[in-house]
């Protein structure tokens, strides 16, 4: 049997279950399922308008969520509106692992009508659809819509996990608009640290009426893991009198893995307290410059 | 009749010349038969658009293996092989794609100043994109399910690659490229995960292979259309 019969019979078998001539019944299950997603898989090597009314046949069939998922990431790859109109319907009329996968497609699509529209279905929906659609909009690199949800949160965790995705994209200016919506919160904070926006974090490190925002600040400025921060960290831990601060210098020097400028205030050091604590944040950090401070300690025994 | 004797028939294909005359008969005597036919046609007619796309030698010898594996469920030995990963061919794989990576990069960095205008700038990152694609499919299908560290590892340095073509796939203006490879992070996250069961990983492993298996054809198409236009 040539190739092209042996195509036309896996993508008869496809869209066969619903047709009275199906032979369906005549393999397990198994079988015909691998047939099936054998199918779809060669389905878009199909022109756009033939292989988009197979795909929304399967859809509106009677095949497991396996074989529809796969259907839906190939509709996700048809360069037609009509496609994505299709994805957007099977997310609004499912749901559970259907509408997760056709959301996560609308993201794979990237169309902005039906992003958009995704988040009708974030503020409506379940804790998988809200995972979805974040996930989605992740895949699309759509801050904007994420910034919608985060502003409009109705609670700290919702805020947090979508605070969290515009952090991971580095979407410092949607992160910086949050500041004037929803005011200041922990995990804003360490988002600057995340998405390396030093110049937010250093005003914030420098703001001492709110000693804990402040703190928080400070070993943000670690993660952000730019060239220079433990200078700047350095210059915090020395000028500060509140314990607190400088503990959170210390943390974001660990954070920052800068163990010469940790080094550096361990010698400047008079304090033999303070001198202790900085041998042990070398200790912890495994720094090979250990070694040196061990020598310095022996050598101040002479 | 059956409908694939009259599938057969329609598509000239596998009958004998006594076989057609019969079946030709039986259609101008039974009207029923010939209806039947006539719905077959029209959906055949439909799919008949797949014999126009030129389907990459891949996918045309994954078609046949997949097609004879349900056409023939007796005689195939069905004792499940075990799947075992091989370190040295992963690594192997894995400089090659870094190679191209970097190639990649180079050919983005320089396109604007030194490569003539005529030239196709978008085609060694098309080509890095196949090798990549088919690389983390061979990783994916070859991959042991049931061995959770073996795999995590495996499947950390595939996100890692992953992140790697995404960026180039950023860097040459494919943004649709760029979110199919960004839509595969998490599910190579799931399968990395310990918590998830063999049977999970078996489902998120095929979900992958698949999804990259198509992007192939895709690209495949896209490639060997534009080398037909130019």
């Amino acid at each position: 049997m040539t190739l092209r019969s042996r195509i036309i019979f896996a993508l008869l078998a496809l869209v066969a279950t619903t047709n009275g001539w199906a032979q369906a019944d005549s393999q397990t299950p198994t079988e015909n399922e691998a047939l099936k997603l054998a199918a779809l898989e060669a389905l878009i090597a199909a022109p756009p308008e033939r292989a988009l009314p197979l795909a929304t046949k399967v859809l509106a069939g009677k095949h497991s969520d396996e074989v529809k998922a796969r259907a839906l990431f190939v509709l996700s790859q048809i360069d037609d509106p009509a496609a994505q109109q299709q994805l957007l319907a099977v997310a609004e009329q499912n749901g559970g692992r259907l509408r997760a996968e056709a959301i996560r497609m609308v993201g794979i699509g990237g169309n902005p009508e039906a992003l958009a529209r995704l988040g009708d279905l974030y503020r409506s929906g379940d804790r998988t659809t809200k995972s979805a659609v974040l996930e989605a909009y992740v895949i699309a690199d759509n801050t904007r819509g994420i910034y919608d949800i985060a502003a409009t949160a109705t609670d700290e965790s919702e805020f947090e996990n979508a605070v969290e995705m515009l952090a991971a994209l580095g979407a410092r200016d949607e992160l910086r608009m949050l500041r004037d919506k929803a005011g200041l919160s922990r995990s804003l904070i360490y988002a600057y640290g995340i998405s390396g926006d030093v110049e937010s974090l250093r005003e914030l490190a420098m703001d001492s009426s709110n000693p804990e925002q402040q703190a928080q600040a400070v070993e943000a400025l670690g993660i952000t893991g730019k060239n220079n921060i433990g200078a700047t960290l350095a210059e915090i831990y020395q000028g500060t009198q509140s314990q607190l601060v400088r503990d959170a210098a210390l943390q974001g020097l660990i954070i920052a893995g800068d163990d010469e400028v940790v080094l550096q205030l361990y010698r400047q050091s008079q304090d033999v307290s303070e001198k202790r604590q900085l041998m042990q944040v070398l200790a912890a950090t495994g720094s090979d410059l250990m070694l040196e401070v061990i020598d310095d300690a022996l050598a101040d025994d002479q | 009749m059956n409908d694939e004797t009259l599938i057969l028939y329609y598509l000239d294909d596998g009958l004998s010349e006594a076989e057609r005359r019969k079946i030709a008969a039986a259609l101008g005597s039974d009207p029923a038969l010939a209806s039947q036919y006539a719905a077959l046609c029209r959906d055949l007619d439909l799919l008949n658009a797949v014999d126009d796309a030129e389907v990459p030698a891949h996918v045309v010898q994954r078609m046949h293996d997949s097609i004879d594996r349900v056409a023939r469920p007796v005689l195939v030995d069905t004792t499940p092989q075990s799947r075992t990963f091989n370190p040295l061919s992963f690594i192997w794989g894995a400089a090659v794609t870094a190679a191209l990576a970097i190639g990649i990069g180079i050919g983005v960095y320089f396109s604007g100043e030194t490569m003539p205008a005529q030239q196709d700038r978008g085609a060694p990152f098309v080509r890095g994109m196949q090798v990549y694609l088919q690389d983390a499919r061979d990783d994916i299908t070859t991959m042991s399910t049931t061995g959770t560290d073996e795999r995590a590892r495996l499947v950390m340095h595939l996100v890692e690659q992953n992140r790697l073509f995404e960026r180039a796939a950023r860097q040459n203006d494919s943004a649709d490229l760029a979110r199919v490879l960004r839509a595969f992070e998490p599910i190579l996250l799931k399968l990395a995960s310990e918590d998830v069961t063999p049977v999970e990983a078996e489902a998120l492993r095929a979900q992958l292979a698949f999804e990259l298996n198509v992007m192939l054809t895709k690209l495949s198409r896209a490639s060997s259309n534009e080398t037909q236009t130019t």
